[in-house]
């Protein structure tokens, strides 16, 4: 596992001295600052509707708002990780040195999850300036975030699996894209179907698995959900990373 | 030492290494020379683990690089055609990073002698984006020796380099000889001649000949044109 360390590190550090890490960080700040400028705004005009939710609960899975840039961001973060490495041709380096497959999808893997986690950490000040004017349910923050960083570990890996597959970045760009919009969807049939059906996609759902969490319950059918496809999508991207030798 | 027994490789329906064998013995500088799409790249790529054989075996100092790759790994020092590098780094983060990937015990020191090694010393602050293409190659032996490997795997070591450097280059390898042993691709012939003691040729996956050149009485270039001339220039695909 020191290999895969050795790995972190230098996705990481390499995220970090791009460019692209700071366009990313900055359009995704300044998106979530004007989605929370919206809510605080409609929240504090309409007495009625703030009678049940919080604009922090709103913020975190309550809206559309959240989910539209997470669909075009995960995609960006996740391109680079294996697909940058086909396109630099650094893979094959990578892939001679004494280092298993196991070592390099896990090291990749969680580099991204602090990139993802990184996308976040700002938004904390906004529970801050919520507490300076109001309550704020601490416990509600809490599970909040933890229900981001479990949305986060999967989303991460089906992108990392897609960068896998893909033979250059736009297309794992825009195979993450495809990938996360579909399980997206399938999870709006929710509120949509009835019986089984409605199940399934209420299983798969991220706008359901984000408001329980906001409202500070922690559902054990979502965790088992998102680790069951984060070991699946990272699995994955170790056995198709493993099969490329034989191509 | 290399061994390289009935080695094949498929590509979808086409045979890019056909029954390919040779062996490098301990110290032994070998150069693998043939027309561009005979195989080589190939064969090196399976040689250092990079692609699996469709079938054929390869022994590492006596490792079976199929069931232990890793420690067949650990034993090359391999600088891939066209020398990809992680080009944000500064040359000397580079370094230290694969010394990591690569156990070296004590890092700092190994990339120092790498360096002065491949007479990249003076650059090792610098980008490697902003480096020449000459420089690169250079960083790509410095990382290649970085272990101390006993086993040297080179492919197209010297394009781009410009006369100085190649002869700074063939300085440092001629001098490895009895040291460590060297498999390196080229289609330089005169590159043959002045650092391999021994020279193995193919010609479309197949092995054609495999000869001492000082032994040899027609020169090189001539058995090169009489054993590859038939595919005249392009046999891609």
């Amino acid at each position: 596992m020191k290999s895969a360390w050795v790995i972190f590190r230098r996705e990481l550090g390499s995220f970090f001295v791009s460019p692209l890490a700071y366009v990313v960080l900055t359009a995704w700040l300044v998106w979530n600052g004007v989605v929370f400028w919206v809510l605080t705004e409609f929240y504090a005009r309409n007495a009625v509707a703030s009678g049940a939710a919080s604009p922090l609960s709103a913020f975190f899975g309550g809206s559309s708002l959240f989910f539209i840039p997470i669909l075009v961001f995960v995609p960006i973060l996740t391109m680079r990780l294996v697909a940058g490495e086909k396109q630099a041709g650094t893979i094959e380096p990578l892939m001679t040195a004494p280092v298993s497959e196991a070592a390099i999808i896990v090291g990749k893997y969680c580099a991204a999850l602090v990139m993802w986690s990184a996308l976040w950490l700002p938004t904390v000040i906004y529970a801050y300036i919520m507490s300076q004017h109001g309550s704020v349910d601490w416990g509600a923050v809490r599970s909040s975030y933890f229900g981001i960083l479990m949305l986060g570990a999967y989303f991460m890996a089906v992108g990392l699996l897609m960068s896998t597959v893909a033979p250059n970045q736009i297309i794992a760009a825009v195979l993450a894209f495809v990938a996360l919009g579909v399980l997206f969807t399938v999870g709006i049939g929710e509120f949509v179907f009835d019986g089984a059906v409605r199940e399934v996609c209420s299983y798969v759902s991220m706008w359901g698995h984000m408001q329980s969490f906001a409202k500070g319950v922690v559902d054990t059918r979502h965790l088992v959900f998102d680790l069951s496809v984060t070991a699946l999508a990272v699995g994955l991207s170790i056995a198709v990373l493993q099969s490329r030798r034989h191509l | 030492m290399i061994e390289v027994q009935g080695l094949s490789r498929r590509y979808g329906s086409r045979l890019a290494v056909d029954d390919v064998s040779f062996r490098v013995e301990p110290g032994q500088i070998v150069g693998f020379l043939g027309p561009n799409g005979a195989g080589k790249t190939t064969t090196l790529r399976m040689v250092t683990g990079y692609l699996a054989p469709t079938s054929g075996e390869i022994r590492i100092d006596g490792i079976d690089a199929l069931t232990n790759s890793m420690q067949a790994r650990d034993r090359l020092g391999y600088m891939p055609e066209g020398v990809p590098l992680y080009k944000e780094m500064r040359v000397v983060e580079y370094l230290r990073h694969r010394g990591a990937l690569k156990n070296v015990t004590d890092v700092s020191e190994a990339v120092d002698r790498a360096l002065d090694l491949a007479g990249v010393a003076d650059a090792k602050r610098r980008i490697i984006a902003q480096l020449s293409k000459g420089y690169r190659q250079r960083v790509g032996l410095a990382e290649a020796l970085l272990a101390d490997p006993p086993i040297l795997i080179l492919d197209e070591p010297t394009s781009g380099l410009d006369p100085n450097q190649v002869r700074h280059f063939r300085d440092l390898i001629r001098n490895f000889a009895g040291q460590k042993t060297v498999l390196l691709s080229t289609h330089i012939l005169s590159e043959v001649e002045a650092v391999c003691d021994r020279v193995i040729i193919i010609r479309e996956g197949k092995k054609v000949a495999d000869l001492v050149p000082a032994d040899s009485e027609t020169s090189l270039e001539d058995v090169f044109a009489e054993l590859t001339a038939a595919e005249s220039t392009e046999v891609v695909s």
